[in-house]
């Protein structure tokens, strides 16, 4: 016993840094392996008041820029108006029998803070709980998929970006369907990657990848990036792909939540599969 | 004694807020990531209690954290320096030891041994933080890349720093 206690002081130091080491990273890794944030960050209501008094100050600076992707954005949407087209030829047969429910709705945030050169990169959006953000829900921007919400306050959401280590977003290519996760190796913030694609798939340079809507955090079909790059190892069956990612991390300001009004149903089907699963095995 | 735990509260909430909405923001590319805020760790005297020092560096690191998403990273790297800081100082001891009515700054000990303290443990620091974010072996060059040339600038900041806030101990 005396021995022990000897050993316990004269390595004490030692010891209290292990364990306070141990509590720290086990936190870290705990959040970034799983979808949720378990300690204090830019979403809790105090960091994120002293995050919204800087973007009030900071907001100012690249306002020009953002205009202009509105202009472009709503420039756009006018000419898909029924008005800017001229009629060639009247409508010589119809028939209208779709039923539509509304799934998918859009609700406008501005980004209050963000990062693009660490190895997880978050967002921060000025919309909480208050307006029915949750976790999980998809945010895109003008460009294409920008990441998943991952913590949310009353006022503020924390969205990790797809500049993230274990984001896995599920990607498909939008000429033929075959998908995959997308992947982001921490160097270079305009480029994500695809690992493992079959050579037998016909994909070239230039092609357009979008979500997969599998995980009901996006539509299907929102741009994710295009192919860049197809690296092809000898001996290697498998190919890699490198995408150049539509969304620009660096400058990165209105963007638009998803919310998906069937996704709960979606999820519940589905744990119920698992469950399943689960008890046979 | 009093107007010491006054001084390095202000540091700390100083260092937080410099860090969290200054310097964070330099985004020059992936490499450079500077960090002002373990120069707190680094200025404290010689003769703190180690359980006060590792909570100071566990408080300070969760403070960055929360600013900056990072979940537990810089407090991680606090930590370490906070650890290894006195066995740094046992190292690199002047021949005739420490006055303990004064800092290790800049000013009392000197731009030569202030600069082989201040690099040796900010390299414990940098390299155990991008180590621990990056956490993949096949990418040891970016994890050497990201340390070196953070290391340069926040030298930079932790010199300039000192030469701000700290003045000379001796009367």
């Amino acid at each position: 016993m005396r021995r022990l206690i000897q050993f316990l002081t004269k390595f004490r130091d030692f010891l209290i840094f292990l364990a306070l080491q141990f509590l720290v990273l086990s936190i870290f890794f705990n959040t970034r392996n799983y979808h949720k944030a378990a300690m204090v960050n830019t979403s809790s209501a105090m960091v994120g008041w002293f995050m919204e008094k800087k973007h009030n100050i900071t907001k100012h600076f690249d306002l020009e820029d953002q205009n202009a992707v509105l202009l472009a954005e709503v420039a756009e949407l006018l000419n898909n108006q029924p008005e800017s087209f001229y009629q060639l030829q009247g409508e010589t047969y119809r028939v209208d029998d779709k039923i539509v429910k509304r799934q998918y709705t859009y609700l406008p945030a501005l980004v209050v803070q963000s990062t693009d050169n660490k190895r997880d990169n978050y967002l921060t959006l000025n919309k909480g709980s208050a307006q029915g953000i949750e976790e999980g829900m998809g945010v895109i921007n003008d460009y294409g998929a920008a990441g998943v919400v991952m913590s949310v306050s009353e006022h503020y959401s924390l969205v990790k970006t797809v500049l993230s280590d274990n984001i896995r977003l599920g990607v498909k290519s939008s000429k033929n369907n075959e998908y995959w996760f997308l992947i982001w190796d921490g160097e270079d913030k305009t480029i994500a990657s695809i690992e493992n694609v079959k050579r037998d798939i016909d994909v070239e340079v230039g092609d357009s990848i979008v979500t997969r809507g599998g995980m009901g955090q996006f539509p299907e079909g929102v741009l994710v990036g295009t192919v860049d790059e197809i690296i092809s190892e000898d001996g290697n069956p498998l190919l890699n792909l490198n995408i150049k990612l539509a969304v620009n991390f660096s400058n990165i300001y209105h963007v638009y939540i998803i919310k998906n009004a069937f996704r709960e149903e979606q999820l519940e089907l589905e744990n119920q599969i698992l469950d399943l699963a689960g008890e046979n095995e | 004694m009093n107007n010491n735990y006054v001084k390095y509260s202000l540091l700390f909430l100083l260092l937080v807020i410099l860090q969290g909405f200054v310097i964070n923001h330099i985004s020059i590319n992936t490499y450079i990531n500077p960090m002002i805020y373990p120069v707190l760790i680094l200025l404290l005297p010689y003769e703190i209690n180690f359980f006060v020092m590792m909570l100071i560096c566990l408080l300070l690191g969760f403070s960055v954290d929360a600013l900056s998403n990072t979940f537990g990273l810089h407090a991680a790297a606090t930590i370490v320096v906070g650890y290894t800081r006195p066995i740094v100082l046992r190292y690199i001891k002047p021949r005739d030891g420490y006055d303990n009515n004064m800092l290790p700054t800049l000013h009392d000990m000197g731009l030569l041994w202030s600069m082989l303290y201040c690099s040796i443990l900010l390299a414990i620091h940098h390299l155990w933080f991008f180590i621990m974010e990056v956490f993949r072996l096949d990418l040891f060059g970016l994890i050497l890349g990201k340390v070196f040339f953070s290391l340069i600038f926040t030298l930079v900041l932790v010199i300039l720093f000192q030469y701000i806030f700290f003045k000379s101990s001796r009367k």
